[in-house]
């Protein structure tokens, strides 16, 4: 934002011709900072330090890690297999909300989990796959230009968890097809670590100096929208699928619902949610210990739920306590709109749920 | 500047912002006027596609069906150009389903090849085939079909049972009947529906010819009343226009906010991005005709033309006035010259996309696993589209708008937007 008294010196010639009748003069109303940029560098740099780079690097160690398991253990139904990919997913949701830059380049988040899956598009095309024991699945960058919906977490699920799919891939094929997508899921996430570290990291931290960040104020944007859609995936996405409507309940829509993770995934999110609203509401005029208050209460209401895969959106009882947990969901976000935004001067840009 | 430095500071300031708010009064009433102007450019199109549907199904030829095609293909130049207006004016966006919805389970319209499958399960109703069924039961109710009426289709057909893909109505409904699925994978090619579908007696071809013409009379009958109702709500009194004018700081705000999510969430995510990373022609937009490189060109240029207050009309004429750019130009000339140059590199990249596609590479070929030479033409649209998604917060800022909620459309809750 730009001092006033800058703005208004040069909304002067556009504002005289304006008399005249052909320019248009500026809206005048520039808008004051409500951090200055040193503050907002230093929170920046506290997120990046204490939730961005400590969270990718968690996932890139778990992905590989589910990768050396896979390499010697590729049965659907095999408990190792199982818990470390349940280990990895966990790493990926609690970062999961960090769509933008290392996660965004070469749709690599998408690479990593494509979901909601309104068309059947993963059990489709990982059934494409087994039928015609695709050969393009041999080598890493083979596998790399596969459909998304046949790569990442969810497709690992249904190949781990499905009755169907497990079944189909049992033999040498689905063995090479878990490998595979274990593979592919740990150079992703080293990916995503390394531009972080290496790169992208460093322009957050100079926003002002670089073109990609302008200001500082764009670095925290980033961050603070991460955090808004975060909390709005969380309530209309994870919680507002399976609820779908009073009449209609659609249970079968919630997310990771094979392998009883729908509450878990939601539970990981709002957590880490919960950590990096904490690091943004340093900004002073923010009333941290209500932001943290909004998250308990959320995290209380899952902690009650007993409901692992929202199976009980079927029936009133069970329905009323997820909706329950949808407007603590909803609460939290209003919650950080109220208190973080205005304490940053920011508004949550653009998202991935605008449109239709 | 001799008059303004002649002026108290005070009251420089206070006639400052009463010129501001003038010229975003002015601004906002410019793109009410350019939205009546597009959206009186589509009904006018879309009566002339209504015509000659009429024409075709009144004498069926193989010539009738080609004029029928080429009026729908035309009809989509000045419609595509106002999805820009959709997001952020709840009064546009309760509408714009009904002509607009995408993408749909075709089979719930009409026959479809075996390939297609059956019911999902997100989808008990996806190969109803209301042509070939004249009573059925939809969500525990019985439905008497046995006329194909425009209230069929808009009062029970659409969105059946909830289901965002049941789409019966519109553009898209309509392109199916012309067209028919098109069947060609990966490869070039349209949807090749044989114009006897439509012909009387002996002649028909894959049964029920007469409903099948029932059904393309009603959704063009359909088409043509629902663009009417949008025309009138961007008249003087209509309320899309009040939704922009009662307050211009809020107009600014729904202008930016239909540029900014038609471009991100909407475009480079949902219709570009999703169909490439599926390696799934069925991705396309206009997937029935071949024609999504248009659909394409033509929603990226209704961002343009928002921003700089200009359109061309489908009689030539330029429409031209107060705009965005003039407000951020006076403000900030660095930003709006960012702006502009972002929104040209996005129509130079969808240009590209559309150039091919014209030469006989189309966009299916471009979403085909291992396509190199695809990806690069589509993602050069998606990564312009992400940047000028930067700029237009950029804007936001610099009109002083954050203070206004930036949301996408009030289907925000609708779960099949693909960035998730």
């Amino acid at each position: 934002m730009r001092p006033i008294l800058i703005a208004l010196f040069l909304s002067l010639p556009a504002a005289l011709h304006a008399q005249s009748g052909d320019e248009y003069a500026p809206a005048s109303r520039a808008a004051t900072d409500a951090v200055t940029e040193d503050a907002a560098r230093a929170i920046v740099a506290s997120a990046i330090d204490g939730h961005v780079l400590p969270g990718f690097d968690v996932l890139a160690a778990e992905a590989e890690a589910l990768a050396g398991v896979a390499s010697t253990d590729c049965i659907p139904g095999s408990e190792a297999l199982r818990t470390a990919w349940n280990a990895a997913f966990d790493a990926w949701i609690r970062v999961s909300h960090l769509r933008f830059g290392p996660a965004e380049t070469d749709n690599r988040a998408f690479a990593l989990a494509f979901w909601p899956d309104t068309r059947g598009a993963t059990p489709s095309a990982l059934g494409q796959l087994l039928s015609d024991e695709d050969p393009v699945i041999g080598t890493e960058t083979g596998f790399a230009t596969v459909s998304v919906a046949a790569r990442g977490f969810y497709a690992m699920e249904f190949l781990l968890y499905d009755d169907v799919l497990s079944a189909e891939a049992q033999g040498p094929y689905g063995c090479a097809l878990v490998r595979a997508a274990a593979v592919d899921i740990a150079a992703t996430a080293e990916a995503i670590r390394d531009d972080w570290r290496d790169s992208y990291a460093g322009l957050m931290r100079t926003a002002g100096d670089n073109a990609h960040y302008q200001s500082a104020e764009e670095a925290l944007r980033a961050l603070y929208g991460a955090l808004d859609q975060g909390l709005e995936f969380d309530a209309d996405v994870r919680l507002g699928r399976p609820l779908g409507t009073f009449d209609r309940p659609r249970p079968a829509r919630a997310e990771a619902r094979r392998s009883l993770r729908s509450l878990r995934n939601l539970v990981l999110s709002v957590e880490s949610l919960r950590e990096l609203a904490a690091i943004l509401a340093t900004a002073p005029g923010a009333d941290a210990a209500r932001v943290d208050a909004a998250f308990a209460t959320a995290l209380d209401r899952a902690a009650r739920l007993d409901d692992p895969a929202f199976a009980g959106v079927d029936d009133p009882q069970g329905r009323l306590r997820v909706e329950v947990l949808q407007q603590a969901v909803q609460s939290a976000r209003d919650t950080v709109r109220a208190e973080i935004g205005p304490a940053l001067g920011v508004a949550a840009g653009f998202n991935s749920l605008d449109g239709d | 500047m001799t008059r303004a430095a002649l002026m108290g500071s005070a009251a420089l300031a206070a006639w400052g912002a009463a010129a501001a708010a003038q010229d975003a009064a002015g601004v906002v009433s410019h793109y009410a006027d350019m939205a009546e102007a597009q959206y009186a450019d589509s009904l006018a199109a879309a009566e002339t596609l209504d015509a000659a549907v009429d024409a075709f199904l009144a004498a069926p030829s193989p010539e009738g069906l080609q004029a029928a095609r080429a009026a729908w293909l035309a009809a989509r130049v000045p419609y595509q150009q106002t999805e820009v207006f959709r997001f952020g004016n709840p009064v546009v966006d309760d509408w714009e389903g009904r002509v607009n919805a995408w993408p749909l389970d075709e089979g719930l319209i009409d026959y479809v090849d075996a390939g297609y499958g059956g019911p999902t399960d997100d989808n008990e109703y996806a190969v109803l085939n209301v042509i070939a069924t004249e009573s059925f039961e939809l969500s525990g109710e019985t439905v008497d079909a046995t006329e194909i009426t425009p209230a069929l289709l808009q009062d029970t057909l659409q969105e059946a049972d909830g289901v965002e893909a049941n789409v019966a109505t519109g553009y898209h409904a309509i392109e199916f009947l012309l067209w028919g699925q098109d069947l060609n994978g990966h490869d070039h090619g349209a949807g090749d529906r044989p114009w006897t579908d439509f012909a009387a007696g002996d002649d028909c071809t894959n049964g029920n010819c007469d409903r099948r013409g029932q059904y393309l009379d009603a959704a063009t009958d359909l088409l043509v009343t629902d663009l009417q109702e949008i025309v009138a709500a961007w008249g003087a009194d209509g309320e899309a226009r009040a939704a922009v004018t009662a307050d211009p700081q809020a107009g600014l705000s729904a202008m930016l906010t239909g540029m900014g999510s038609l471009s991100y969430g909407e475009q480079a995510g949902e219709r570009m991005r999703l169909g490439l990373m599926l390696n799934d022609p069925e991705e396309e937009h206009d997937c029935f005709s071949d024609n999504t490189h248009n659909s394409h060109y033509y929603d990226g240029l209704g961002v343009q033309n928002v921003y700089l207050g200009q359109y061309v009309r489908i009689d030539g004429t330029l429409v031209d006035g107060p705009s965005l750019s003039d407000l951020v130009a006076a403000t900030d000339p660095a930003l709006d010259a960012e702006m502009r140059t972002r929104l040209a590199e996005t129509m130079q990249a969808l240009g590209r996309i559309k150039t091919a596609a014209e030469a006989g590479f189309s966009y299916d070929q471009m979403l085909e696993r291992g396509n190199a030479a695809g990806e690069a033409l589509v993602m050069g649209g998606v990564n312009g589209l992400i940047a000028q998604t930067e700029s237009i917060e950029r804007v936001v800022a610099a009109l002083g708008l954050d203070g206004f909620a930036i949301e996408g459309s009030d289907s925000l809750d609708d779960p099949s937007a693909v960035f998730q």
